[in-house]
């Protein structure tokens, strides 16, 4: 099994495989989607499977949906753990959010109340998809368009608390930390320091969408200015940190994403620098 | 305060239904943006999802009635059948189905077929890989007692029927296609969708033909199928098709009807 370097990596998506494939780009890592390989075969998971021997692989979960009050999909953790043991991942992550209840899927990543309620069930949760998979898996923090009058505690301590009472990874995704201190109003810094460093296991980086009253995570852009200045915070602060360029919607060429990697490959090596 | 479970619950009747009284329950903070608007964001984002994910399932369909028709009905979609899966790739293989019963596409008397056949293409696709049949294990079985055997399909195959010329309306829908009058009376399609080497592929069938695949498909013995393709077509070949199929690989295994019949029983 690969372990992830601490470099850029990039989000693969169908329409880039191709290329990847062909050109084997200079890059750390890959990131793909686990349910897009949730299939009994194809051409698809022939690609990963192919793409697995010349890059180390992550596997970020969008549908596990650890928060739902709805209990654990064991036909969807049965499936993830088939697709581990045929991809080896380096890092297995999913989402602290909730998507599914009274058995409809909602196919989103929804935010959860920041109470003991819903902190227990993460957990439990968390312990019970460790066990099924037999290693840590990584939890990332979500963007979000609202916050709940039942909240009793921040967002960040609600994170770093799974992190601690189940000793799983964190995904640390700085957009989202940016997102949510513009649409919720408080200071992404305080958030940062609030993170247990050490569990911080990989970084993601995106573009949001600002022409609402909300800033939407979209994943169609470039990342933008501030959200590479909190990126430059959390590596100074944490130290090098694989780091992934997500990008799902209006996807545009391989070298725009390559390019964004290589922004964050040059923050991370003059980081290593001063380190030095 | 809503435990989680009513939580979830009223936040889902907001998004999918546009539930008002169950979003005034959730208890959202307002800060400058009334509950509504913040709930409207991730219905955008929920429906979103879905009309882009059975747009990628369904562009022939989409094409036929246009984006804004489309849209409405998978909003319509949604709410009737709700998503049993985790993976959005997995939705949408009741929307045939859906738009059988669905009033606005009545006319459409052809698009539920569309529709099968384009979930059939997305779930080819997808499907197993399988080797191609035991050319040397079948030599084994004597010849008088093929009859019995039972001959699985490759894991990709569809068979899609429809009394519309659907193939022809799929063909004259891909991107580029010119503009083109079809007559519905032309004549229906038995179509076998599969995946091959080269992707996925639809070839049209005759009666027996299809007859055959369909019966050895649902289970049938190849004696029981190819009765049912003679019926149809007095000139069916047996020996041809099955040679054909097998060279193909839309037919990859067999195994004895006794045997089978062992396996399943309770």
């Amino acid at each position: 099994m690969a372990t992830l370097p601490s470099v850029a990596g990039i989000g693969l998506r169908a329409p880039h495989v191709a290329r990847v494939q062909a050109d084997r780009p200079q890059l750390g890592w890959l990131e793909v989607h686990s349910e897009n390989y949730f299939v009994d075969g194809g051409s698809a998971l022939a690609a990963l499977e192919a793409l697995r021997t010349v890059y180390p692989i992550s596997l970020h979960g969008v549908g596990l949906s650890l928060g739902s009050a709805d209990a654990l999909d064991g036909a969807h953790l049965k499936q993830l753990r088939q697709l581990a043991e045929r991809i080896e991942p380096a890092l297995i992550s999913e989402h602290l959010c909730w998507g599914r209840i009274d058995g409809r899927h909602l196919n989103d990543l929804l935010p959860l109340p920041f109470t003991p309620e819903a902190l227990a069930l993460c957990c439990e949760r968390i312990d019970a998809v460790q066990n099924a998979l037999g290693r840590r898996v990584l939890v990332e923090n979500i963007s979000s368009y609202l916050r709940f009058e039942s909240d009793v505690m921040t967002e960040w301590d609600f994170v770093a608390s799974v992190v601690e009472r189940t000793g799983c990874g964190l995904l640390f995704d700085v957009n989202n930390v940016y997102v949510n201190a513009t649409n919720h109003g408080f200071d992404p810094h305080a958030y940062l320091e609030a993170m247990p460093g050490p569990a911080i296991a990989e970084i993601h980086l995106a573009g949001f969408d600002a022409r609402g009253p909300c800033l939407i995570d979209t994943h169609n852009a470039r990342v933008a200015p501030p959200v590479w200045a909190l990126y430059r915070a959390a590596i100074e602060r944490f130290g090098e940190k694989p780091t992934l360029i997500e990008w799902d919607a209006d996807l545009p060429e391989l070298e725009v994403l390559l390019d964004e990697a290589a922004i964050a490959q040059s923050i991370l090596e003059e980081a290593h620098a001063v380190a030095l | 305060m809503p435990s989680l479970s009513e939580l979830q619950r009223g936040f889902a009747a907001g998004t999918i239904f546009d539930d008002a009284a169950a979003i005034a329950q959730l208890g959202i903070v307002s800060a400058g943006i009334d509950p509504a608007s913040r709930i409207a964001i991730y219905r955008n984002n929920v429906l979103g999802n879905y009309r882009k994910a059975l747009a990628a399932t369904y562009p022939v369909t989409r094409r036929l009635v246009g984006a804004a028709f489309f849209d409405g009905a998978v909003e319509a979609f949604v709410r009737a059948y709700p998503s049993r899966h985790g993976d959005v790739n997995h939705y949408g293989g009741d929307l045939p189905r859906f738009l059988a019963t669905y009033g606005p596409a009545h006319a459409l008397v052809y698009l539920p077929d569309i529709a099968r056949l384009e979930w059939a293409i997305d779930q080819a696709n997808i499907a197993a890989d399988a080797a191609p049949l035991d050319l040397a294990a079948l030599a084994t079985v004597a010849a008088d007692a093929w009859g019995d055997l039972r001959f699985r399909l490759h894991p990709s195959t569809g068979l899609i029927e429809s009394p519309y010329p659907i193939l022809h309306i799929w063909r004259a829908n891909q991107p580029g296609a010119g503009d083109e009058t079809i007559d519905l009376g032309e004549g229906g399609d038995q179509l076998l969708v599969r995946r091959t080497a080269q992707g996925v592929t639809i070839e049209r069938l005759d009666a027996g033909d299809y007859a055959l695949l369909a019966g050895l498909s649902a289970g049938a013995t190849l004696s029981d199928a190819s009765r049912r393709a003679q019926i149809l077509d007095p000139a069916f070949d047996l020996s041809a098709t099955l040679q054909r199929h097998v060279a193909s690989q839309a037919i990859v295994a067999f195994c004895a009807a006794t045997s089978t019949a062992r396996r399943t029983q309770p």
